[in-house]
């Protein structure tokens, strides 16, 4: 039997590239978040953490480095898996434009107030 | 604005009345769970962030985290990193790698595996924490 294969090429648009990219940071986020959930609420316990906590964990560089990682892929994953669903919701291009920038605002406004306070470390010392 | 509701009527009714049996019931526990996940997501960036920002707020966060409600909120936060976890690796592995096991009778048992797999990893976290919480009541 002789089967003939059309090869189609498909052209990418963003819609395809975020598709893939729910699912290969859905397996990067698996050891990243299952870690984190196992060490900080089921090992550690939310009795044992405090400011001094988060202080000595961000002063290691590795922890540093991995909540930075944890924070990227989580809310970017959440966010467009929150605009997948709004989808169902808002139609009209102009509910999507506003739908999606509220979106990007929110996106970048959250990651970037984690991002700097992991980068600057907590601050123990204010607590008085 | 009737074109609006109309649509969401549409939609929230068509999640519900859907029978599509056990895909569709993976999909609305990954909805919910992931919605759950990301509301507690980015709230948890923002209080963690105030350890930096400003540490009082932090501190008045974590008084509440301590509270025997939000410990069991924090269990079915658990239940629901789990699900979407197993359920979302179940997506892609099924979508990247082989998706000729979307095939219906496959995706049924697929389905309820991954149901099956998130309670037998959330069981022993979940009394973990349970009686962690059941250590510090009364303090």
């Amino acid at each position: 039997m002789t089967t003939t294969v059309r090869k189609i090429k498909k052209q990418s648009n963003f819609e395809i590239t975020s598709w893939k990219w729910m699912r290969y940071s859905a397996v990067a986020l698996l050891p990243l978040v299952w870690i984190h959930v196992l060490i900080k609420d089921v090992i550690v316990g939310v009795h044992n953490i405090d400011t001094f906590y988060v202080r000595d964990i961000w002063a290691i560089w590795g922890w540093k480095v991995y909540d930075i990682l944890l924070l990227a892929f989580t809310f970017a994953h959440g966010v467009n898996g929150l605009r997948n669903v709004s989808m169902d919701f808002f139609h009209s291009e102009k509910a999507r434009k506003i739908v999606d920038w509220g979106l990007i605002v929110l996106w970048v406004l959250v990651s970037g107030i984690g991002a700097l306070a992991i980068i600057a470390g907590a601050r123990p010392e204010m607590l008085v | 604005m009737t074109t609006s509701w109309t649509s969401l009527k549409t939609t929230l009714s068509g999640y519900l009345k859907y029978r599509g049996r056990e895909g569709q019931t993976a999909f609305m526990l990954h909805r919910i769970t992931g919605l759950g996940t990301l509301l507690f997501l980015t709230i948890h960036i923002v209080d963690t962030a105030a350890a930096y920002y400003y540490p009082p707020l932090y501190e008045h966060a974590i008084v509440l985290y301590r509270l025997p409600l939000f410990m069991v909120g924090e269990i079915f936060l658990v239940f629901s990193v789990v699900y979407h976890g197993v359920n979302g690796f179940r997506i892609a592995y099924l979508d990247l790698i082989k998706p000729k096991d979307w095939m219906i009778l496959k995706q049924r048992k697929s389905a309820k595996t991954t149901l099956i797999i998130s309670t037998i990893i959330w069981l022993p976290a979940a009394w973990i924490m349970a009686s962690n919480m059941i250590k510090h009541l009364g303090e």
